[in-house]
């Protein structure tokens, strides 16, 4: 079963995006911050088939979660960053860091479950 | 001791000792009262925490049904022929006013979270629910907090508003629902959004201008009109001042005679916000115009008229930069002239060492300064 790790400060942003992947059989695990989701990548030793984590939480923010996996470096766990920021630069920097897809917020649940899919397999 | 013993003690009490006990009552008064205000207001936040925490399964489970786990949803994009069971929102605890308010909270959350077919599911749930006449009412109460609310909530639904409606309030006096009014319109009325421009009499701050200009410019659905119009006819200087930064962005070169047209305008502020914009849209067939106005111009206006040489880039007035740069007794006059020239590409290795043997220490440090790579034009 692919097991994926989403850091979401929103709670029903969260509670959303739990409730799309719902429909698929994934092992889900949920921080809501950058310092929980460095416990939950530590605990299970960055062994996660996705991330997806927004930009801006307390604590640290999407780009050092990215930078801590690619610290890492067992293995190559695929990003997808979820945000509101719609700045072109801001895009250009998600994927400058490192990350494999940048969805903007709102969602579309059929988008997102699509490009999770992509990447989890 | 009876109230008539007390009350007969305090007249015969010294004026200083009278004047410290109705002190103390006065304060012991207010205090009281302050308190009794802060436990009704927690008492009604608890109760209105009470509520939600009620209704929160009930919404959330209907709302991520219908949406979600909704197997219309994947199959056509009319959201019309979707069938949804929202008949539990219909019912006892959603009748109340205050149970809807939180209804309505919800469902913006739950839009400004997700868009697309399930956008589309919400703003539908809203409408079927009546809750964008709740949203209506509101625009019609005195209090213009209310009016915001309103008006927020049926942006974020993206319910349409009437023009006799939300129009008065794009021009009322009160400065955030102005902004909010004015916001809410660009973002509803697709087709003629700017509609309100005609009827502006209030200024538009620089905050508003601003927030505005991020509403349409980051919009995709938003038709963008000629901005000549208001530049060359609106009697509101805020608004040509706005449009001629708009035209600016949108790179409307139709719209260069109304914004030269301007240079001739008796107030300086709009003069130099022509002149920007001459200089932004590269109209280099005015530029001998603007050489020839220089001289008369006030100082805000000459500055705009150095910064609008260098981004028109033409080379022709390379002589006239240099002796501003050179010659002018104004520091900013200079500093304009030194960045243009550097914009320009006036600036090659050999200027330098010529500037190097006339110019001032001050004058060298200006064009150093105008030359670092990181100092954006």
């Amino acid at each position: 079963m692919k097991s994926i790790l989403i850091v979401e400060d929103d709670a029903l942003m969260l509670k959303i995006i739990l409730k799309i992947l719902s429909k698929e059989n994934y092992e889900i695990d949920t921080a809501v911050n950058g310092k929980e989701a460095f416990e939950k990548l530590e605990a299970r030793n960055y062994n996660y088939d996705l991330v997806i984590t927004d930009i801006m939480m307390p604590y640290s923010n999407g780009f050092e979660i990215i930078s801590k996996l690619k610290q890492h470096g067992t293995g190559r766990v695929p990003v997808i960053m979820v945000s509101n920021v719609n700045h072109e630069n801001i895009v250009m920097e998600v994927f400058k860091a490192g990350a494999d897809d940048y969805i903007k917020k709102p969602v579309m649940a059929g988008e997102l479950l699509i490009r999770v899919k992509k990447l989890i397999n | 001791m009876s109230l008539s013993q007390l009350l007969y003690e305090f007249e015969l009490a010294p004026f200083v000792v009278q004047v410290a006990v109705g002190f103390i009552i006065f304060s012991v008064t207010i205090t009281s009262f302050a308190y009794l205000l802060i436990l009704i207001r927690r008492f009604r936040g608890y109760i209105y925490d009470k509520r939600q925490e009620m209704l929160e399964p009930i919404i959330d489970d209907t709302i991520i049904n219908q949406l979600l786990f909704n197997e219309y949803t994947e199959d056509t994009a009319d959201v019309s022929a979707i069938p949804l069971d929202i008949t539990v929102l219909k019912q006892a605890p959603f009748r109340g006013r205050a149970n809807r308010q939180i209804l309505i909270r919800y469902l913006m959350q739950y839009r400004k979270n997700m868009r697309g077919i399930n956008g589309l599911l919400l703003k539908r749930i809203f409408l079927e629910l009546d809750l964008d006449k709740d949203s209506m009412r509101k625009l019609r109460s005195s209090s213009w907090i209310s009016k915001v609310c309103g008006l927020q909530e049926l942006t974020t639904m993206d319910v349409s508003i009437p023009d006799v409606n939300i129009l008065p309030l794009t021009n009322s006096k009160n400065r955030e629902l102005r902004a909010a009014a004015r916001s809410a319109y660009l973002k509803l009325s697709k087709n003629e959004a700017f509609k309100f421009f005609d009827v502006v009499t209030e200024p538009m701050l620089d905050w508003d201008q601003i927030e505005l200009f991020r509403i349409i410019t980051s919009s995709e659905e938003l038709v963008i009109p000629n901005f000549a119009n208001w530049i060359s006819y609106s009697p509101n200087k805020t608004v040509v001042e706005f449009c001629i930064k708009l035209a600016v962005h949108y790179n409307q070169v139709s719209a260069a005679d109304a914004i030269v047209k301007l240079l001739d305008s008796h107030d300086h502020e709009l003069r130099a916000h022509a002149i920007h914009a001459i200089g932004s849209l590269k109209l280099d067939e005015i530029e001998h115009k603007l050489l020839s106005m220089y001289p008369s111009q006030p100082l805000q206006c000459q500055i705009e008229i150095l910064k609008a040489l260098g981004k028109i880039e033409s080379g022709k007035s390379y002589d006239f930069l240099t002796t501003e740069f050179l010659y002018a007794n104004n520091f900013d006059i200079r500093k304009a002239a030194a960045r243009s020239l550097v914009k320009s590409r006036g600036i090659t290795e050999d200027t330098i060492a010529k500037f190097k043997e006339i110019v001032t220490p001050e004058n060298m440090l200006i064009l150093n300064h105008c030359m670092n790579p990181l100092i954006q034009f």
